[in-house]
């Protein structure tokens, strides 16, 4: 295995906690859940067993060869939490639906496979579920705003279903850029309201520079 | 579609900066020596972060030179040199699809584009030759890219339909990046993403012109009269396109440049929209106060 303290992007002489600070920041990044559906599924999954993998060597390591007093020795011993996922989202169902096969493909990957089924059911069959699941294949392939419109309908039919509310949600939540790295319409801060002075055109995007305003209108 | 993806400099440190112009001053100089003076024209931010991620995923060595601007010899700059192929291949793939981009105006445009592009075209031929000759596979897949570009169009397009040749594109370009060492699926995916954000980001920016001069549009069909309503709309797709696009690019290995880089990820493109969608409009209703 590659040095675990390179995976985990911390100094050999890291303290404990600090160890288990940068396990718990990479296992928000990697988790299985922001990855669910995407075609990186697969590789978020591996690194995620590297970074878990990582963890356990350096707590055992450091449980074997160190002398550290009680208090630092139990917390150490707590297991990391994100070890046994198994893409839980599809337990929900418990009884078999006319999707169940078509839902045991999406499971395997084989997104190709069940949308080619999907595509053959015949249009009075095509309930919240097959909306929902046409989503999903289509989210997998890059076609985002057709799967936004097929999961927007599948909770227009089927309101109270937790599962197709909850994936829809995640994708509400990234188009309004509620993430790293997206643009947040509704956040925005709003600059004073001045239309004299041209301080606002200044690139502090992001800052109130109401203050600087009132240095503007002091000075005119 | 050039010039969206740039740095949010505001947040880059002063000696990221200094890289980043070393690498886009660098960029054009070797792109002088390949491919003739004319192929300096094509110059664009877009093709420096491409050859940053080459320098970084390939792992290409590269030093920083002092030198004197090509165009104003009293200036004096930081040039990058590689010792690899990252701004040979960066200066091929802006010499060929500003190429490209000329015959399609040619094709598409009214008389005063087509005039300029007529004249501009000769000029970039013999750049075009050499940059196509060393990379056949990019000829390739811009002239790919414009055909598949130009059905969507006449059929009316889907915003994802639309923006599928542009991402494939991308994709088939990063994973060219790829030499077995990074992931080559990592790569493709990210790739496809950015290519999906770029069109939709110009389609964005271009939706009032186009509408005016009856040109296609993807996001036509979502506009009801008011600008400021539909580019929230267009402010969210292109969101759910970057938070794929991140996905990915959490995944790659990058080492060299990496502050950079992660600028224009996390902070660059939200910059552009903001700019792009919302401030640009702004300043209209400002203007127009006054």
């Amino acid at each position: 295995m590659t040095d675990p303290y390179k995976i985990l992007n911390i100094s050999p002489n890291a303290l404990d906690e600090e160890v288990k600070k940068a396990y718990r920041e990479l296992a928000k990044k990697y988790h299985p859940d922001k990855y669910a559906d995407s075609p990186l599924a697969e590789k978020a999954s591996e690194k995620m067993k590297e970074i878990n993998a990582a963890y356990e060597t350096i707590m055992k390591d450091r449980k074997e060869g160190n002398n550290y007093s009680s208090s630092y020795g139990s917390r150490s011993q707590r297991q990391p939490s994100y070890n046994n996922y198994q893409g839980s989202q599809y337990s929900a169902g418990e009884s078999p639906t006319a999707f169940s096969y078509i839902r045991s493909l999406i499971m395997n990957r084989k997104y190709k496979e069940a949308e080619n089924l999907l595509t053959k059911i015949s249009s009075t069959d095509r309930n919240g579920e097959w909306y929902y699941l046409m989503g999903i294949v289509c989210f997998n392939k890059g076609h985002l705003e057709e799967a936004n419109n097929y999961l927007e309908t599948a909770c227009r039919i089927d309101p109270y279903n937790l599962e197709y509310n909850e994936f829809y949600h995640k994708v509400k939540n990234s188009r309004k850029g509620k993430y790293r790295g997206g643009y947040d319409f509704d956040e925005e801060n709003v600059c004073c309201n001045c239309s004299d002075c041209d301080c606002c055109d200044l690139a502090v995007y992001g800052v109130c520079v109401e203050c600087l305003c009132g240095v503007c209108r002091h000075f005119s | 579609m050039f010039g969206y993806l740039q740095p949010y400099r505001e947040e880059l440190k002063i000696r990221e900066f200094e890289l980043y112009k070393s690498v886009y001053c660098g960029l054009c100089r070797q792109m002088g020596k390949d491919y003739g003076i004319f192929a300096r024209m094509t110059l664009s931010y877009d093709c420096t972060l491409l050859a940053m991620f080459w320098f970084s995923l390939r792992n290409e060595e590269y030093c920083v030179n002092k030198g004197h601007c090509v165009f104003n010899p009293l200036k004096k700059c930081m040039l990058c040199e590689g010792k690899g192929e990252a701004l040979s291949f960066a200066g091929a793939v802006s010499v060929i699809m500003s190429y490209y981009k000329i015959i399609d105006t040619i094709h598409d445009s009214g008389f005063f584009k087509r005039t300029l592009a007529y004249m501009i075209k000769p000029i970039l031929k013999s750049s075009y030759k050499k940059a196509a000759k060393r990379y056949p596979e990019i000829s390739t897949l811009t002239e790919k890219l414009l055909l598949e570009q130009s059905e969507a169009e006449k059929s009316n397009a889907s915003v994802d339909k639309a923006a599928e040749p542009t991402a494939k594109m991308i994709s088939s370009l990063c994973g060219i990046m790829s030499n077995g060492k990074t992931d080559n699926k990592v790569l493709e995916v990210f790739g496809y993403f950015l290519g999906r954000w770029i069109y939709l980001m110009d389609a964005a920016d271009d939706l009032e012109k186009d509408i005016k001069n009856n040109n296609f549009n993807p996001f036509k069909e979502k506009h009801k009269g008011d600008i400021s309503e539909t580019m929230i709309y267009c402010n969210e797709v292109l969101n759910l396109t970057s938070s794929q696009l991140i996905l990915a690019y959490d995944l790659l290995e990058i080492q060299e440049y990496k502050p950079i880089l992660d600028n224009v990820i996390y902070q660059g493109l939200a910059m552009q929209q903001k700019r792009c969608l919302f401030d640009k409009y702004k300043k209209t209703a400002k203007g127009m106060k006054q």
